[in-house]
């Protein structure tokens, strides 16, 4: 076991496709294996640009991540796209049908794309992501594309791995505001109101201008942030785009913030992580006798919560 | 990784060739998605290298190939050879659809490891793959 896992870890750096793709695999599967490649390729990360690509469901995410991957590409730069699709919650099944709208970049050996269901994982990123996002950093891609689910109003654990954060806008989903809630506002690095040649497209920028504005007021430590139009159904509005990331990565090793931001990675991470095995190992031990009690209507669930609690740091303590 | 592992079968679906009726192929999708299982579309015209290329990417255990039209003597065995050449012989290679009873054979002895026809029930697909899956694992574990 422990051979193949170093093995695996070996090729990927090495740049190896297949490698890669199984060490996604074991992380996501959470095969044990998988935690060993990462302890092996862990050194070898940190140089890639992270790029997160959020927006409402509908916003063209797919598409614009096509076509600046393909203004990455034309500028000679390695990218891997993640690309996230919600996994059922009641069957655990997924479809995940983002590659269709990137299908041309399927034979270039400089791109590397990735579907992940959310498997569970809510707030618009996969259980994996953060890991996946490492194997693509240590094979050597320049760019690591997170596009995520359709978001709604606060499902942005994106920023939390991106360098960079993208918010795709549209026209046209009613009420304009619906799209540019605060939460979703002010994570952004760069915006973008996508298919620029629909009705109401005038409104929704001037209405993201408006929020941007008062978002550089009430934070003026943070720089104004682009506002760009693209139409990526017809591949216009990418060079912007691609300009805007490089910028703003320039600008995050001048402020000395893109190693901040990879430190905050780190410590998220960490969190996400121990939670998980805390909550795992929590609920195997509690049993199911309370339960029943909640379910008879005995017992609330906020005291039935606490004493579940209560129980596991007893047993914790006393071991 | 300390947390309990969690095996979904993924599968990859897609149509090889100039074949644009997709009806089939969704329906399976959305059959594969309701028994737990992730379903990858790579969508329309796709290439044998293209599809090999995506399974290798995507780390699937498990290749379909939906084909409504004339070809798949052709595109199959060469989908087929290159998983091969690419060391990805221990995913699973079956195709569907509209495919001659007299093209059977040649398919099988070419790598394709089981042929869906046309009326096949949703539910066999399905159970075909989990026994397949559960043995695999079984071996895996072994």
């Amino acid at each position: 076991m422990k051979a193949a896992a170093d093995e695996i870890a070996q090729r990927l750096l090495a740049g190896d496709i297949g490698a890669g793709a199984r060490a996604i695999r074991w992380l996501d599967d959470r095969d044990q294996r998988g935690g060993e490649v990462l302890s092996v390729l862990y050194p070898h990360t940190g140089r890639a640009q992270v790029v997160g690509i959020t927006g409402p469901p509908g916003a063209g995410k797919s598409t614009l991540t096509d076509i600046l991957v393909a203004e990455w590409r034309r500028r000679g730069q390695r990218v891997a796209v993640i690309a996230v699709d919600p996994s059922s919650p009641f069957t655990g099944g997924a479809i995940l049908g983002d590659r269709v709208r990137m299908a041309r970049h399927a034979l270039d050996p400089g791109v590397f794309i990735r579907s992940l269901g959310t498997r569970g994982q809510a707030g618009g990123l996969s259980r994996s992501t953060h890991e996946a996002a490492l194997v693509f950093d240590a094979m050597g891609y320049d760019i690591v594309v997170v596009e995520t689910v359709g978001v709604g109003q606060d499902e942005i654990d994106v920023v939390n791995l991106a360098h960079t954060t993208v918010i795709v806008a549209v026209p046209g989903l009613g009420d304009e505001i619906q799209a540019v809630k605060a939460g979703i506002m002010e994570a952004g690095d760069i915006f973008v109101v996508n298919k620029a040649d629909r009705e109401g497209f005038e409104a929704t920028r001037r209405q993201m201008e408006l929020m941007l504005h008062l978002r550089a007021q009430a934070m003026p430590e943070r720089r104004e942030v682009p506002l760009l139009t693209a139409v990526a159904s017809r591949g216009e509005g990418a060079q912007g785009i691609v300009d805007a990331i490089a910028a703003h990565r320039d600008q995050l090793h001048a402020a000395g913030d893109f190693g901040r931001r990879n430190h905050l990675r780190a410590r998220e991470q960490v969190v996400s992580i121990a939670r998980e095995i805390l909550l795992e190992r929590a609920l195997a031990a509690s049993g199911d006798a309370i339960y029943p009690e909640v379910e008879a209507r005995r017992l609330d669930p906020y005291s039935a919560a606490r004493q579940l609690v209560d129980a596991i740091l007893e047993r914790t303590a006393a071991t | 990784m300390t947390s309990a592992p969690h095996r979904p079968l993924r599968v990859l679906l897609a149509k090889l060739g100039m074949d644009t009726h997709t009806v089939g192929v969704t329906i399976i999708g959305h059959a594969l998605r309701e028994a737990g299982m992730e379903v990858i579309f790579t969508g329309l015209k796709q290439t044998p290298e293209m599809v090999c290329s995506a399974a290798i990417q995507e780390d699937v255990d498990v290749v379909g190939i939906s084909t409504l039209s004339a070809g798949h003597t052709r595109s199959l065995p060469k989908l087929a050879r290159l998983l091969r050449e690419a060391g990805a012989e221990d995913k699973l290679l079956v195709a569907g659809g509209v495919i001659p009873e007299e093209d059977k054979p040649v398919l099988e002895e070419a790598g394709v490891h089981r042929i869906f026809t046309m009326g096949a029930d949703t539910r066999d697909i399905v159970d075909y793959l989990r026994g397949w899956w559960a043995e695999r694992q079984a071996q895996d574990a072994a």
